[in-house]
């Protein structure tokens, strides 16, 4: 009996406790707001961190009493130092932190909705898929891409968010916060990124079968690079030039692709599906969760709703491999 | 004997009914403040603008708060008062001054509710 008792007092076996700090390699990647890549993410986690050390300085004072009160000292208060602890502990210090730390979170607010410094970005949020077009300043017509959002360093790009049938949330932890995208109304995020480098956004609104699968790059290119990189996003599709990517592009045209998918400078003009034009410049296929090389996009394209349950584009199974790899071909010449 | 002890319940009934009201006036004027602010708000952000007047949407949520505050602050003194805690040292709190305690307790509550809802619309500046 003793032996139990002294063994239920003793908390965690000391191994179990050590391997905790393993767990803190999960803070690191690409898709961690512990991981700031810009302005917005720094401010988040500046108030987490302040946040965090708070929890510890009132879980370490809180055990302190009750460890000082049963253990230590043990003798009986008067019941008006006990009031006193209770209403100025429990009460009035709590209500000031909040108060306070609320005041902070409201105050660091306008600066995450701060006006963009030229560039918007307008992304729908499809099943399950992100639209996005890329509105320079002054320019007259968008610059359309997929799945994919790219940022210049150093400046606020402004996002204009809107969804096509569900409510989603267009998150990408490394550079700010989270904004909902609502069927009807456009709601606004702007980020600050400074880091360049590729980073993961996520969906973080349910939305249905896919959502867990409804991801996205996010890229920030220094300036410069940047504007080369849009520049060679404007201008339409590489012609075909293998014989594979020709017997490639027939098939897309003899099946249809062409209905749902755009590919500019081509006689494929579909809006239901992404815009397919520089698809191999893109560093994901079908929102964040495959490459686009050869056994990826044949994978996808024979087994659409198997990788992503309810998706709208249909499976081509009945396309013998040597199909599949020249369509594959093709859409891999797509840069 | 039972017609005295009826006539007694009635009186402090009747006192206790003028408390009751009051314990829930300041809890009240919180709810009413936070239905202002939220809904006055939500309406001209929609149909005024996002940013056109946001000035004086701001100073009239700080007016409406600050008349809140004044009620709520005037019916905690008044709750105090009631409770009398320094009157007697016997320690027994009958149901007049329990009331006067409760409602003082509540009106703190409401007080620092109203400061809280109205903080936002201090600090954002759009409605966006």
């Amino acid at each position: 009996m003793t032996r139990c008792g002294k063994q239920a007092t003793r908390g965690p076996a000391p191994p179990a406790f050590l391997v905790l700090p393993l767990m803190l390699g999960a803070c690191e990647g690409r898709q961690s707001a512990l991981m700031p890549g810009g302005q917005d993410a720094s401010q988040l986690f500046l108030i987490f961190m302040v946040m965090l050390g708070g929890a510890v300085v009132l879980w370490v004072a809180l055990n302190g009493m009750f460890y000082y009160f049963t253990q230590v000292n043990r003798r009986h208060f008067a019941l008006r130092h006990g009031n006193r602890i209770i209403i100025g502990a429990g009460v009035i210090l709590p209500t000031v932190v909040v108060g306070a730390l609320l005041a902070w979170g409201l105050s660091i607010m306008p600066s995450q909705r701060a006006r963009g410094d030229g560039l918007v970005i307008r992304v729908n949020a499809e099943e399950w898929w992100w639209r996005v077009e890329y509105w320079p300043p002054g320019a007259e017509a968008p610059i359309a891409s997929a799945n994919e959002i790219r940022f210049p360093a150093g400046s606020r790009t402004e996002l204009q968010l809107t969804a096509s049938t569900y409510i989603h949330s267009l998150w990408i932890p490394s550079l700010g916060g989270k904004m909902d995208m609502i069927p009807g109304r456009q709601t606004v995020l702007t980020l600050h990124p400074d880091l360049e480098g590729f980073y993961r956004g996520q969906c973080a609104e349910f939305c249905g079968a896919s959502h867990a699968l409804m991801a996205f790059e996010a890229v920030v290119m220094a300036p410069s690079a940047f504007d080369t990189w849009l520049a060679s996003q404007a201008t339409p599709a590489a012609e075909p030039v293998t014989q594979d990517q020709m017997q490639g592009k027939s098939i897309f045209r003899r099946e249809g692709c062409g209905a749902c998918h755009t590919i500019r400078g081509t006689e494929f003009t579909g809006a239901v599906g992404p815009d397919l034009t520089h698809l191999a410049s893109r560093a994901s296929l079908a929102a964040g969760i495959m490459e686009v090389e050869r056994d990826d996009l044949m994978t996808w394209i024979a087994h659409t709703r198997e990788i992503k349950p309810q998706v709208a584009m249909p499976a081509y199974d009945w396309l013998s491999p040597e199909e599949l790899a020249a369509l594959a071909a093709y859409l891999e010449s797509l840069e | 004997m039972p017609g005295i002890s009826h006539r007694q319940d009635e009186e402090e009934f009747r006192g206790a009914t003028g408390s009751l009201f009051r314990i829930a006036l300041s809890p009240t004027i919180w709810a009413f403040h936070f239905l202002f602010c939220y809904a006055g708000a939500a309406v001209w952000c929609a149909k005024v603008g996002t940013e056109e007047g946001i000035t004086f949407l701001r100073l009239s949520i700080l007016g409406l708060t600050l008349l809140a505050l004044l009620v709520i602050g005037w019916q905690g003194w008044h709750s105090y008062r009631q409770w009398a805690p320094h009157d007697n040292d016997d320690h027994v709190e009958g149901p007049h001054r329990f009331l006067g305690h409760a409602a003082l307790l509540l009106s703190i509550i409401s007080f620092v509710g109203v400061v809280y809802v109205a903080l936002p619309a201090l600090f954002i500046e759009t409605c966006l």
